[in-house]
């Protein structure tokens, strides 16, 4: 457990300094994630030998203080967030395109790694909205380093996250002045299906949907994403959105009573096949290079959303474990898709998808980057997105009346074929290609590389990982 | 240690075109020398390694390498009769192609490139022959899509890209089908290796309607680059694509890639018991006779000589598929066989349409006449690789077709001799004039666009000698396959070794 | 606990309310107090379900004090970043 508080503790520390002494040294940052990736990876192993652990925060019991629980996804999401979080810091520090280089970025991103190290050890309602508003408030300061551009989609942002935050408050109230909890596992046993219950579920629910921007509330989101610097853009596709949807994961799959899941299970899946399908289709009109990956963001949470509405409809706890190597390999590719769309709109000196022409051979490594990570996210074997896809698969192939939500996944895997290839395509056209306005930099495309990487060596521990999540339960 | 080197040989065999491949990915486009000896020689440690594994499965060794990675079904890769047979074959055609793809891209832009890809390619290809169980079979079929599409986009024209993206869209869609159906099989009974007769026998009667369908999902996912009818629209496109990319894609990568996939479904997955029982040969049979003829008759009107070919392809490839779907021993050996004759001729096929485009500009059929006066020694490969086609003894040709039409006779399907025969005249209405205009019409005084490759004298000479060389080698093997069929190394004699294991005969 | 219901819909109203506001109005000062109303929604209710009972819920009562401080920070923020005026690259800088 220790390792797993050292994990969180040590950015937020990196984060103080930086504040106080008001340097920007990303190789500081830089060794903070790497020792933090260590402690994660201790705490990661911790667990598989030892199993779940809990602590109570200043030896508070439940009621009054504040309880962490290190289980085995909250393991697994520390290593994934430092992981994530030394990818592109590195990038940021070493690419002269990251926009990133000499600013409040870092100390930044190290807030934004801490609160969600909190956010995945939590396990209480209150504590989870400090949280979210650490997270909304972080990230949008974030997303304004790229410059006044920014300011409409990230005051748009702000604005919508601090409502959706309130929405989850007064749900959090609510629940409270029913039940008089806020742990969710003491709120577990207590639930009962009254109309209370069922109107704090839905603020919490809608609350944390704008957050995750989950269809159909995630208008603000390709805006945002889009406008942000590189680096952010990355962080922001692959973790910050995440953080909701784990809360919102815990509380559907732990608190709400049965009955009522099983009827919110039908709309959350719907609305992930929506999801997958409109999040497509956006992101194969769109002129923008940026805006086609945070579109597939929108549509790559589709099928977070879909096994975890299978997961409520049929209570099947493997939809759980699809759901979340859904999340990894997601944040693992789009790391490498923005960072290498970053990378090559920076060079050509455009945001259009149509300047990409040519882009095979002035930037091979770059396109090369965004075609692997493309691939995990169609779900290309032996990708990690694959394997993901798999597993989902699995049961809804189980007896023929599940057979229509596989057709979903289909058209969700062909739309985003259709984005992915949309942009290869162009970047073997040599008729006109288009010249770059800088000498390319090789060694940034190959750290855009590096994620896409990871999501295919996926597949070497993909067994024994899904072996271990069906044995311990997640 | 006898058992380390047999679990590594399959690997082994995918690697040693694979890492080559990455290495020639990084190298200057100056660098010529060291491209093309790479390229031998990863081509020839290649067919030392296959080799090897002949003699081994001879001696009755087995080769398995398997390591985990999804929960019931790991990756496994191993070498049997059926996938022996269509190692051989792709890497053999490697090297003639490397060969001629030299000759032919020399001095053009973008060589690593093409080069890096290709070897990929013929990668993604051997390891879809020695897939062991589906899951990775699927592996190696979708990359294969990947590795192909950059070759088919190589030259980076408007027409290229669009038969790209056609193609992309025709085989990624299929890809996902056959995920699909793989994905349903697999929450029956995961994905055990393949095994001669199926092994799905005992769930028959408890999962009827699961089967069919992913039947039916996997036949459209691999009818897909078999180019079976209505899924055959990408194949004349891609005929944008270099010649020697052509020659590979329609003769042995991803067409019998398909066709391939869909001899192990019938024989290794479902077995032929199964299949009738659930009454879904004859829809695959009247599938195949329909592309055949269909094929057939949209070569005839072709005017442009790759396209022609094309279209003879996808006739061509279905012949494999409709000597499985006849579900007969004699039939099955003439698909088997007709998987390499097809391979050898259609191969020839497509260099020589390449020697006549690079060396006097001739696209069109109209501008053949009398080619065979300056190129005597390409058309005579052509024309006997046409009959081959056309089925005219003693060619291979004839040897597959003969059993194919044994086997439809033996199991009572006599309509499909008809199918045979309409074919049979079709093929010989569209290549007996290319082979008339070839030898006996006058040459025009100018040749479309000629170009000084060679001594430009007919001959050893007529053009470059790394094209030259890759046809003559071809025709000479698919001559020794017709002629020796017979013989025990005949791809005749090796496929009635698999069809008796398979039927146990 | 009437005085309690009638605190609770207030509370809720002016959560409403300030949704409502959020929605309709466009300008960035007016949804920023539109946010605002929603917060002290929020916080009504939640000290309203704090002095149901004769001793007053503490746990309520400290997560008021502590949203109070996160709203405030918000505020200070949302204004910060309404009010940067977009085309002063300085501004940026500075930042």
């Amino acid at each position: 457990m220790s390792a797993a508080l050292l994990s969180l503790l040590i950015p937020l520390l990196t984060a103080l300094i930086l504040l106080l002494v008001r340097v920007r040294a990303g190789s500081l940052v830089i060794l903070a994630n790497a020792t933090s990736l260590g402690c994660a990876a201790l705490a990661l192993h911790q667990v598989v030998i030892n199993g779940a652990q809990q602590l109570n925060l200043g030896g508070w019991e439940t009621p009054l203080g504040i309880r962490f629980e290190l289980g085995p996804l909250t393991a697994l999401l520390l290593v994934f967030t430092a992981l994530i979080h030394l990818l592109v810091a590195i990038y940021a520090q070493r690419s002269r395109h990251s926009q990133t280089r000499d600013t409040d970025f870092w100390p930044l991103s190290c807030l934004l790694h801490a609160s969600l190290g909190a956010l995945w050890l939590s396990r209480d309602l209150f504590n989870w909205y400090v949280t979210l508003e650490l997270l909304g408030l972080v990230a949008v300061a974030m997303v304004i380093l790229s410059g006044p551009r920014s300011h409409v989609p990230a005051l748009r942002y702000l604005l919508l996250s601090l409502a959706a935050s309130l929405c989850y408050l007064l749900g959090v109230a609510l629940l409270y002045g029913q039940y008089g909890v806020l742990d969710i596992r003491a709120l577990a046993g207590v639930t009962s299906n009254d109309q209370v219950t069922r109107l704090a579920l839905l603020l919490l629910t809608l609350g944390l949907m704008i957050k995750a921007a989950l269809w159909p509330l995630h208008q603000w989101l390709p805006a945002a994403h889009a406008a942000a610097p590189t680096a952010v853009s990355a962080l922001l596709s692959a973790l910050v959105v995440k953080g909701p949807l784990f809360i919102l994961w815990m509380l559907w799959d732990n608190v709400a009573p049965e009955e009522l899941a099983r009827q919110a299970g039908i709309f959350f899946a719907v609305a992930g096949i929506a999801a997958l399908v409109s999040g497509g289709l956006a992101a194969l009109r769109t002129p923008w290079i940026k805006v086609l990956v945070a579109y597939s963001t929108v549509a790559q949470l589709g099928y977070a959303l879909l096994a975890l509405g299978l997961l409520l409809y049929w209570q099947d706890a493997t939809m759980s474990i699809a759901l979340w190597l859904f999340v990894i390999a997601h944040g693992l590719a789009k790391v490498s898709m923005f960072l290498a769309a970053g990378e090559i709109q920076a060079t050509l000196g455009s945001r259009h998808v149509s300047a990409l022409k040519g882009a095979s051979q002035t930037m091979p490594i770059a396109m090369f980057a965004f075609a692997v990570a493309g691939g995990s996210l169609i779900g290309l074997p032996p990708s990690g997105g694959f394997v993901a896809k798999w597993v989902l698969l699995q049961p809804l192939f189980l007896e023929p009346a599940r057979w229509p939500w596989a057709l979903g996944v289909l058209l969700g895997t062909l739309a985003s074929a259709g984005y992915v290839f949309r942009v290869v395509a162009i970047a073997f056209d040599r008729a006109d290609p288009n010249p770059p306005d800088y000498d390319p930099d090789v060694s940034a495309q190959w750290l855009a590389m590096l994620p896409a990487l990871i999501v295919w060596a996926m597949a070497l521990i993909s067994e024994p990982l899904i072996e271990w999540f069906q044995e311990v339960g997640l | 240690m006898i058992t380390a080197w047999t679990t590594l040989l399959p690997p082994a065999i995918i690697l040693s075109s694979l890492l080559p491949g990455l290495v020639i990915f990084s190298l200057r486009e100056d660098q010529v020398k060291l491209r093309i000896g790479l390229n031998l020689f990863a081509v020839i440690l290649k067919l030392c390694l296959v080799g090897v594994m002949l003699w081994g499965v001879n001696q009755g060794l087995e080769f398995r390498f398997a390591i985990g990675f999804l929960p019931g079904g790991g990756l496994v890769l191993q070498g049997d009769a059926t996938s022996l047979q269509f190692v051989t074959l792709s890497s053999v055609l490697w090297l003639a192609t490397t060969v001629y793809a030299i000759g032919y891209l020399e001095d053009s832009p973008l060589r690593s490139r093409f080069f890096g890809y290709f070897s990929l390619c013929v990668s993604a290809t051997v390891g879809l022959a020695l897939a062991g169980n589906l899951v990775t079979f699927l592996l190696f079929y979708e990359l294969l899509t990947l590795a192909t599409f950059p070759l088919v986009v190589h030259r980076g024209t408007k027409k290229a890209l669009h038969a790209g993206r056609v193609y992309l869209a025709y085989t990624l869609g299929g890809g996902a089908l056959l995920m699909m159906g793989i994905a349903l099989l697999h929450s029956i009974t995961g994905s055990p290796e393949f095994q001669a007769g199926g092994y799905l026998g005992p769930l028959l009667d408890a999962h009827k309607p699961s089967l069919i369908l992913a039947f039916a999902l996997m036949i459209s996912g691999l009818g897909v680059k078999a180019a079976l009818i209505p899924l055959h629209g990408w194949l004349p496109l891609a005929m944008v694509a270099p010649a020697p990319v052509s020659a590979l894609l329609h003769a042995v990568a991803v067409v019998k890639a398909g066709a391939f996939g869909i001899v192990r479904v019938v024989y290794d997955v479902y077995g032929v018991e199964q299949v009738q029982t659930l009454g879904l040969a004859t829809p695959l049979l009247a599938l195949a006779a329909a592309t055949i003829l269909y094929g057939s008759f949209k070569a005839l009107q072709q005017q442009e000589l790759k396209k022609r070919l094309a279209y003879s392809t996808i006739s061509q490839v279905s012949y494999i598929t409709l000597g499985v779907a006849l579900m007969g021993p004699i039939a099955a050996v003439g698909a088997l066989a007709h998987l390499v004759h097809q391979g050898l001729m259609k191969v020839t096929l497509f260099y020589c349409a390449g020697n006549f485009a690079e060396t006097l500009g001739i696209h069109r059929i109209n501008e053949m006449n009398g080619v065979g006066k300056r190129m005597p020694l390409t058309m005579a490969a052509f024309t006997l690789s046409a009959l081959g086609m056309i089925g005219v003894p003693p060619t291979a040709g004839f040897v597959s077709k003969w059993y194919l039409g044994l086997g439809a006779l033996e199991v009572g399907q006599d309509w499909v001799l008809l199918v045979l025969v309409l074919s049979g005249l079709l093929n010989a209405a569209y290549f007996l004039p290319l082979i008339y205009r070839g030898w006996f019409a006058e040459p025009p005084t100018q040749w479309p666009e000629e170009h000084a490759l060679g001594n430009g004298r007919p001959g050893l000479g007529e053009t470059h000698w790394m094209l030259l060389a890759p046809v003559l080698f071809t025709t000479l093997l698919a001559l020794l396959a017709g002629v020796l069929a017979g013989s025990e190394l005949s791809p005749l004699a090796w496929s009635q070794l698999i069809i008796n294991r398979q039927f146990g005969l | 606990m009437t005085s309690t219901l009638i605190y609770l819909c207030g509370g809720v109203s002016l959560w409403v309310l300030g949704l409502h506001a959020l929605l309709v109005h466009r300008n960035a000062l007016r949804r920023i107090m539109a946010v605002n109303v929603m917060g002290s929604g929020v916080f009504m209710v939640m000290v309203a379900l704090a002095s149901r009972d004769s001793a007053v819920d503490p746990v309520l009562q400290a997560l008021v004090v502590t949203g109070l401080v996160v709203a405030a920070s918000a505020t200070a923020f949302t204004l910060r970043l309404a009010t940067a005026d977009p085309l002063d690259e300085d501004d940026q800088e500075r930042k």
